[in-house]
């Protein structure tokens, strides 16, 4: 026995002495610690997760078809007909500020704060993005999932008006950190910061040209706290430098290699060879007939004419419907037999509700909003109705547009134009920030150039209904004008002045544009106690029907 | 081992008497080595050699000489003074005595056995060639069930009393001869957009040829001593050698079975695809002289076939290359011409000899698949070759070793996008399959394919390039997920007899293998348009080194047995991937699959490894008394790596009791035996490498940049051990000389500390938080019943029949979760909560009207423009589920039978299954009937021709139609005027295509109360939609069915060739087959319901990357194969 018990002895410490150690082996050889990653390794992830979404969002987003830029042809219900049913994940911004906090948590340790500042303008950016969309949200307790209390798992949600506020303070501190000479920040890389290439100055106007935007987001309920800060700013230019020439947009350009890297719904790295997903997005009548209206330059730069303009004449006289040379003739006395009646931009609502099928005869032709219940495609008489087809008789998106990426085309966060715009409402409203109408001007002029039609400025200033006459309608129209690709500040705009006044279709969900998005069902079904008391405080309106409070027809804060 | 051990000990410690010997042949003649040879009433005893021959030492004369040896009935020879007696044993019927493998590969009887294990013979799994030998077990026992995720050559999922683990796959753990086999179900991998290929498991690379016998270990307590991987179960595989029979032998087996596909999944031929069933007068003006038949439109509710009309359709233009108008008719055969004749060929030489100090067998054996599907195949070639060398009467040297190459020059990708079947499904009637045989565009092979889809016609007569859909059989030709896994696994043991009462046994084992995959796929692909190269390289090895010490003794009427070993296993895994961008800008020169053939900006490439070891020590302890009470005792105690440091180190016991009570009990000759059996186990389990810290995540680069991404699932660094702790009790019955035999068993586990993501609030800032907590009941019961209803000379019918249940029911959660989301997809998802039971399938709620007062209660809620409404909510503001359980993918029950009718030298054998409830989702048809395929979908709507009042012929079935228990989304109408359509006008075209739901429409008031404004009846004036605009998209119900089924998984005509031993042949027959013959699903919609999993790229909720019960273009054409096996031994 006893040799026996030595060999078990001798075998077991050979097969241990042969072991690895169990600790070292479960260290993961295939990743960066989270506690050590060099933040410039974060920095282009959160921008890229900010300004993609941002982008995609405001250019062929649902917020693009409520603001009326576009409509789609396929699949559209979202922006075609506010159909707001749905809850709206807000995974992606959270996701994105927990890179964000990572960011600025590594920077903090590494005494890096040009990345600390860069990181709190972004923090900034994704929580006005949150709550202008959602309204109140997790916003102090959020992103402590690692400390692992219930508060921490299940955040309560903050008041809007209290995110709006912390987020001007957020902005603060990054003026403050991105105020020293760019040669006094350590670890910077230019590469990284695809926005501005590593500039503090640029980031810093980008936050004071964020805290106006924020002002101004809560006028209307916090309005002598506006007032004074948008004054300070201007009243400081050497404490809070703002943009002061399209130069200082904050715009990310695209890469264009592969899906993931390009302009959304590209024809050139985009998976169909048919160009669906580009021709899908067509113009909005409501868009155009403010552009023709103004004879503005820059539809011709956004959109093409229809392929197939549709023309009423006896020309062709018996044909009742014929095309001929690239030109569809419809006979008048047809139309009036098949209940076709012309596209006019004050009646066609009542033109659609009667059962009259509408014919749009402009070179740019659009699909009004909400005019169709189920198949856009069909609109205008589309000769080949396809479910996200093209069609021959609407106008679609310019050819600059198929590219992958172009100087044209960029993830616009915020733009010097816009600053104008607000500077100008600010005028207006008889705050201490200059002259409303040379804000206007500059912002009307800074779009065009940006556009690459700086050189109509002269003759586009001078159009009647362009030309200053002091409203806030023409600020606001022009500053949505400008803000294309950018439809989400359009639609704060809109809710906080309704302005630019929009006329919408007969077959929306409701009769109504929709004033927030539902909250994240995950949210929701996750964090129950805390959703419930959040929407208790929504109101509801008219339109909110069977959807209960958290309906995209509820007035959160900023309208109640 | 053990035995031989102690009788050559006792029989060496005997003082002679008188001898006896003599030789012991089997009833066919064969010597048989290692018979038990005992003289009644004493310890006394020897056991025969390699030749059969035995010398014992009698007491006296009058002694009695016991012969017994496993599979055969056991003899008692008085001796009467006789020195030489020869002895010709018999083959018992059905064994009583059964000897079989457990834990740790060591056999025993399986009447000392407390838990329930059962065996299937080899000669069981190979009447029936089946490719993955895993498809031969499907019904054959009790508790345990298999399901092909899809055609040959794809993963075959075996579960074993339900699924314990909501994050693993659940697989049990396959031994090999004492080699832990490498395993998976998760192969699918996804290489260029939306081309998912699943590559098969690794477990498909065993040779059925190969194996002696299959013993699988069900419970915690079979499995215990394998630890932290038998938590699912153990599958004990062992392989023949050459020891059975002395002197040369050689068997050679071919195998071929031809596969005609005769069922396909239906769908209608009446209309061409379009939105509305125009005509040559009722059209929209598109100014040319005939409607185009756009193939981009999906819907197929276009002009009628069949009836002379006329249109612009593919291939448009005639050989002049002028567009010219053709009749449009149907092409019913679309399907069947598209699917090929399948065949899968196996054959196998096999080479084995004894002599007295080596027994060794070699083996050799070559596959060849072709499947159903164009171009789909797969291949593979093992040898192997084991030996046992005897160094001396008590050292034994055994080894094995196994070399298997397998691949495929393409398996066909499977969900949706590249797979070819998709493709065709989505092939309008109009068009004739074979016409798009030639898939290249005439002048621009390799570069451009052809099809409908590939040609767009303008209004004005002109045609541009389409792209919208594939060609069926570009994919399956172009789109090639090719493998090639080479494998290499074996083991070297030593076994030592020291003395009578102690062996010790030393072994190593190794298993590894490459797989290498490349997926290529030509320019023009639709998702892929400027053509894909991608390449992985997998790299797995796992090493086992272990030991056993094993202490036997008999004292008295007890009889002991003991042992204890240790265990050490190794695992690496390398992953290396380097591929084109998806989307991205393709390959440089078309057709050239190389990655130098990838413009540098679009290459990507990953790479991972991972180890993982655990160390193990475990004893267990068997006690016998009379041969009719066994106890068995088992402790394990491992230490993974996996885990940290403090909860490193976990122990779990078992126990278990067996009692023969007709060795306690006089129960008369027709009582053969009956077992109580029980037993209570504990198994731990740990989890994957490297999830106790996060590590910052690839985000892929952008441009030259690097980005990193923080972990979106939160890790526990102090993570525990799961903990499944089981108990199961049963009985053994057998009556009439084991003609009547009985198993039943009922078992109960729990599995604690579940290693589970749990979702998080995305405010949180983390999507998921891996938690150690929640609870997992299984129960189940599983019944054998056999029986040999005739037994005589000529002829013996045998019939088995398996049954098994298990529930599955998460019990408890974290605070504050209440659901766990197995998968979610066609606006539903397998969902449960806590109380609810593992599997079930939630829906959308329809909005309907919910005050019992109202005269309209449990009427669906229409809007003004005459859609229904859905609430998406699960669960309430106090988190109680509202979303319906429409199903459960998990069945029942069910039922396998397997019968054999032997006469003479013909045997017939076949193996049935049932399975009784359940449900599928089936995506194929969600898809399918959204875009009006099927005659089903034009079927199931409410006909009112004739009706004058349609308003009051709902009311009066307002049971069926507008009832939350009647029909589910009814639509009254259809897509023609004599399918049901109503008349209908759009854009001043009028047909017959009008459809509505029947229902209410009203509004809210302030107190939520629902206001009736009119009844939606389809009464004058109110809104009718076209047909091809109403499907219940919203809801899983529309395309969820019954998964019932009767499967004639296996049936053969064997016939044994008479003797043809004058030509050196000593045994040969040769047999015909069928097998997976689908006679009967519930559900009638042509799919099987078996192969309800949808693959994924990534891992779902389950641990899986299937989707389980719901499947997406999984829809391969049933077949009736007929397969050819001839078996030779010389």
């Amino acid at each position: 026995m006893k040799t026996l018990y030595k060999l078990f002895l001798v075998l077991t410490m050979v097969a241990f002495a042969s072991c690895k150690d169990l600790t070292d082996l479960n260290v993961n050889p295939n990743g960066v610690d989270p506690s050590t990653v060099n933040p410039n390794l974060l920095v282009t992830t959160v921008i890229t997760q900010t300004a993609q979404p941002y982008l995609d969002m405001g250019y062929q987003g649902d917020l693009a078809g409520v603001m009326q830029y576009v409509q789609k042809s396929g699949w559209g219900s979202g922006l075609n007909n506010y159909e707001f049913i749905s809850e709206r994940s807000w995974a992606g911004p959270y996701n994105n500020l927990r890179n964000v906090k990572h960011l600025y948590e590594r920077s903090v340790a590494e005494g890096m704060e040009f990345q600390q500042g860069l990181a709190l303008v972004l923090r900034a950016f994704n929580f006005g993005f949150i709550t202008d969309c959602w309204g109140d949200a997790p916003y102090s307790a959020a992103l402590n999932a690692p400390d692992g209390g219930q508060g921490d798992i299940f955040p309560v949600f903050d008041s809007q008006e209290n995110i709006y506020k912390g987020i001007i303070e957020e902005l603060k501190m990054a003026n403050t950190m991105l105020s020293k000479p760019a040669d006094a920040y350590s670890g910077i890389n230019a590469d990284a910061d695809i926005i501005y290439k590593g500039s503090p100055l640029k980031w810093r106007k980008m936050a004071n040209s964020l805290m106006l935007r924020y002002y101004m987001r809560v006028s209307s309920k916090l309005t002598s706290y506006a007032k004074a800060g948008i004054e300070e700013i201007i009243a400081n230019p050497d404490t809070y430098p703002i943009f002061e020439s399209n130069d200082d947009d904050a715009t990310m350009g695209y890469i264009g290699t592969y899906n993931g890297d390009s302009w959304p719904a590209n024809t050139k790295n985009d998976y169909d060879a048919t160009n669906t997903s580009f021709s899908r997005i067509q113009l909005c009548a409501g868009f155009r007939d403010v552009l023709l209206d103004l004879n503005d330059p820059r539809i011709a730069v956004w959109f093409n004419k229809a392929k197939v303009p549709i023309k009423v004449s006896t020309k062709y006289d018996p044909e009742a419907d014929i095309t001929v040379g690239g030109v569809r003739y419809l006979h008048p006395d047809s139309m009036v037999v098949k209940n076709y009646v012309v596209y006019n931009k004050d009646t066609w609502p009542a033109a659609l509700k009667a059962g009259n099928t509408l014919v749009d005869t402009l070179d740019y032709a659009g699909i009004p909003i909400a005019s169709n219940a189920g198949e856009p495609y069909t609109y205008n008489l589309n000769p080949a109705p396809v479910q996200g087809g093209y069609n021959v008789h609407i106008s679609a998106l310019a050819d600059l547009y198929k590219n992958a990426t172009g100087v044209l085309q960029r993830a616009r966060l915020i733009s010097y134009a816009e600053v104008c715009f607000i500077l100008a409402e600010a005028a207006k409203n008889g705050w201490s920030v200059g002259s409303q109408q040379s804000w206007y001007e500059n912002g009307v002029e800074a779009s065009l150039e940006t556009w690459g039609v700086g050189d109509s400025y002269g003759a586009y200033i001078a159009n009647s209904g362009v030309a200053y006459d002091g409203t806030l309608e023409q600020i606001m129209v022009q500053k949505w004008i400008a803000n294309w690709t950018v439809a989400v500040e359009s639609w704060c705009d809109w809710r906080r002045t309704g302005l630019p006044s929009l006329t919408i279709g007969p077959r929306g969900r409701r009769d109504a544009m929709p004033l927030r998005f539902r909250y994240d069902a995950t949210e929701r079904e996750r964090n129950k106690t805390n959703y419930n008391s959040a929407i208790s405080k929504l109101v509801q309106t008219a339109f909110t029907a069977q959807d209960g409070n958290d309906s995209s027809w509820s007035k959160f804060w900023l309208l109640q | 081992m053990l035995l031989l051990g102690i009788f050559a000990l006792l029989a060496g410690n005997t003082y002679s008497q008188t001898k006896v010997s003599g030789v012991v042949k089997s009833n066919s003649g064969e010597l048989l080595p290692g018979v038990n040879v005992l003289v009644k009433g004493t310890y006394t005893g020897v056991i025969t050699d390699l030749n059969g021959k035995y010398i014992i030492a009698v007491p006296g004369t009058q002694s009695i000489l016991v012969f017994s040896f496993i599979g055969f009935e056991s003899q008692e020879i008085a001796v009467n003074g006789k020195s030489v007696i020869d002895v010709t044993m018999s083959e018992s019927s059905i064994a009583i005595d059964e000897v079989v493998v457990t834990a740790l590969g060591i056999s025993r009887e399986k009447k000392s056995l407390g838990y329930s294990v059962a065996e299937v013979k080899g000669e069981a799994i190979q009447k029936v060639a089946q490719e993955n030998v895993l498809n031969s077990l499907a019904g054959k026992v009790a508790g345990v069930s298999i399901n092909s995720t899809s055609g040959a050559g794809s993963s075959v999922s075996m579960v074993i009393r339900g699924a314990s683990s909501l994050t693993s796959d659940n697989q049990p753990l396959f031994v090999v001869d004492g080699i832990p086999m490498i395993n998976t179900l998760n192969n699918v991998q996804q290489m260029g957009s939306d081309n998912r290929a699943d590559f098969g498991n690794a477990i498909s690379d065993l040779n059925a040829e190969d194996i002696e016998s299959i013993s699988i270990l069900k419970g915690p307590s079979a499995a215990a001593l394998y630890g932290s991987r038998a938590g699912n179960g153990v599958v004990l595989i062992t392989t023949k050698t050459g020891s059975k029979k002395k002197g040369l032998g050689i068997t050679f087996t071919t195998n071929t079975v031809v596969e005609n596909p005769y069922k396909y999944l239906e769908k209608h031929n009446l209309m061409a695809n379009g939105n509305r069933p125009y005509t040559q007068d009722n059209r929209p003006n598109n100014g040319l002289d005939y409607i185009v038949i756009d193939p981009t439109v999906s819907g197929w509710v276009g002009p009628e076939l069949d009836k002379g009309m006329l249109a612009y359709q593919w291939p448009y233009f005639n050989a002049d290359g002028v567009l010219t108008a053709t009749p449009l008719v149907s092409h019913p055969d679309n399907w069947k011409n598209f699917f090929e004749t399948g065949y899968t060929t196996t054959n196998n030489i096999a080479l084995a000899d004894a002599t007295e100090k080596v027994d060794y067998r070699l083996s050799f054996s070559n596959m060849l698949n072709k499947g159903v599907i164009p171009n789909s195949d797969l291949h593979k070639n093992s040898l192997s070759l084991s030996s046992t060398l005897r160094l001396n009467k008590n050292i034994k040297v055994s080894t094995s070793f196994n070399f298997i190459t397998s691949g495929a020059v393409n398996r066909p990708a499977e969900n949706r996008g590249a797979n070819p079947v998709q493709a065709l499904y989505e092939t309008n009637p109009h068009i004739d399959i074979l016409s798009l045989k030639d898939y290249w565009e005439k002048g621009k092979e390799g570069i451009q394919q052809n099809g409908p889809y590939q040609l767009k016609i303008n209004p004005d007569g002109t045609y541009s390039s389409g792209g919208f859909m594939d060609n069926p059989y570009f994919l399956a030709n172009e789109v090639n997920n090719g493998f090639k896994r080479d494998r290499i696994y074996g083991t070297a043991k030593l076994d030592w007899q020291i003395n009578s009462e102690l062996s010790f046994m030393a072994r190593y084992n190794h298993d590894q293998f490459n797989e290498f995959r490349d997926t290529k796929i030509a320019q023009s692909y639709t998702q892929e348009r400027k053509g894909f190269y991608g390449l992985t390289n997998l790299y797995r090895r796992e090493q086992n080194a272990d030991f056993l010490l094993a202490y036997n003794k008999r004292v008295g009427d007890f009889n002991l047995s003991a042992s204890a070993g240790g265990n050490y296993l190794y695992r690496y895994a390398s992953d290396n991937t380097t591929k084109a961008k998806d989307k991205g800008s393709g390959l440089i020169v078309p057709g050239i699959y190389s990655v130098s053939n990838i413009a540098l900006s679009n290459i990507q490439y990953y790479s991972s490894l991972s180890q993982k070891a655990i160390y193990s020590v475990y004893a267990l302890a068997s006690l016998g008394y009379k041969d009719a009470v066994y106890l068995d005792l088992t402790a394990r105690n491992d230490l993974s790596s996996t885990l940290p440091k403090e909860n490193r180190s976990y122990f779990y016991p078992s126990a278990s009791l067996s009692l023969l009570l007709n060795n306690m009990l006089e129960m008369g000759d027709k009582v053969s035996l009956a077992k109580l059996r029980g037993g209570i186990a504990m198994v731990g389990n740990d989890t994957d490498p490297y999830k106790l810290m996060p590590t910052m995540g690839d985000y892929g680069s952008w441009g030259n940049q690097t980005r990193l991404t923080t972990s979106g699932t939160l890790l526990l660094p102090d993570l525990k051990p799961e903990i499944q702790t089981s108990w199961e009790i049963g009985t053994d019955l057998a009556f009439f000389k084991n003609r009547l035999r009985f198993e039943g068993t009922y078992y109960s586990s729990k599995n604690e500390n579940q290693i589970l993501n749990i979702g998080l609030p995305p405010s949180s800032g983390s999507g998921a938080k891996q938690i150690n907590a929640g609870l997992i009941s299984s129960k189940g019961i599983e019944l054998t019943i056999g029986g040999t209803p005739v037994r005589t000379n000529d002829l013996n019918w045998d019939v088995n029949f398996v049954y098994s249940r298990n529930r599955t029911r998460i019990e408890e959660l974290s605070e504050g979760f209440n659901y766990i989301a197995l998968w979610t997809d066609a606006k539903g998802g397998a969902v449960t909560w806590v109380g609810e039971e593992i599997g079930q399938i939630i829906d959308k709620k329809m909005l309907r009207v919910e005050d019992k007062s109202s005269p309209y209660y449990g009427w669906p809620i229409i809007d003004n423009e005459g859609w229904d409404n859905s609430d998406s909510k699960w669960q309430d503001a106090d988190g109680k589920r509202v979303a319906p359980v429409i199903g459960n993918f998990n069945p029942d029950f069910t039922l396998g039978m397997q019968t054999s009718l032997s006469y003479k030298k013909w045997t017939l054998s076949a193996s049935l299954d049932w399975r009784k409830g359940g449900q599928f989702v089936s995506q194929t048809l969600r898809y399918g009937e959204s875009d009006l395929h099927t005659q089903r979908w034009i079927d199931r709507t409410v006909k009112v021709n004739g009706i004058a009042d349609i308003p009051a012929y709902l009311k009066a079935n307002a049971d069926k139609y507008l009832s939350p228990d009647g029909e589910f989304f009814v639509v009254v109408g259809g897509p023609t005027q004599e399918t049901g359509g109503l008349e209908y006008t759009e854009d001043g075209i009028t047909l017959h295509d009008g459809v509505f739901m029947p229902g209410v429409v009203g509004n809210y008031d302030e107190n939520g109360k629902f206001i009736a404004e009119y009844e939606n009846l389809g009464g004058p004036g109110q809104p009718l939609i076209r047909y091809q605009d109403f499907y219940g998209w919203d809801y899983t119900r529309t395309a969820t069915f019954d998964a019932d089924y009767v499967k004639l998984r296996e049936i053969s005509i064997t016939y044994q060739l008479p003797s043809l031993k004058s030509i050196g042949i000593q045994n040969a027959s040769f047999s015909i087959y069928s097998r997976n013959l689908i006679l009967w699903t519930k559900a009638g919609i042509g799919i099987d319901p078996e192969m309800a999993f949808q693959p994924e790229s990534g891992k779902q909720g389950s641990g899986i990357q299937f989707k389980q019960g719901i499947e997406r273009f999984n829809v391969s054409p049933w077949t009736i194969p007929v397969g050819f096996k001839l078996n030779i031994s010389f």
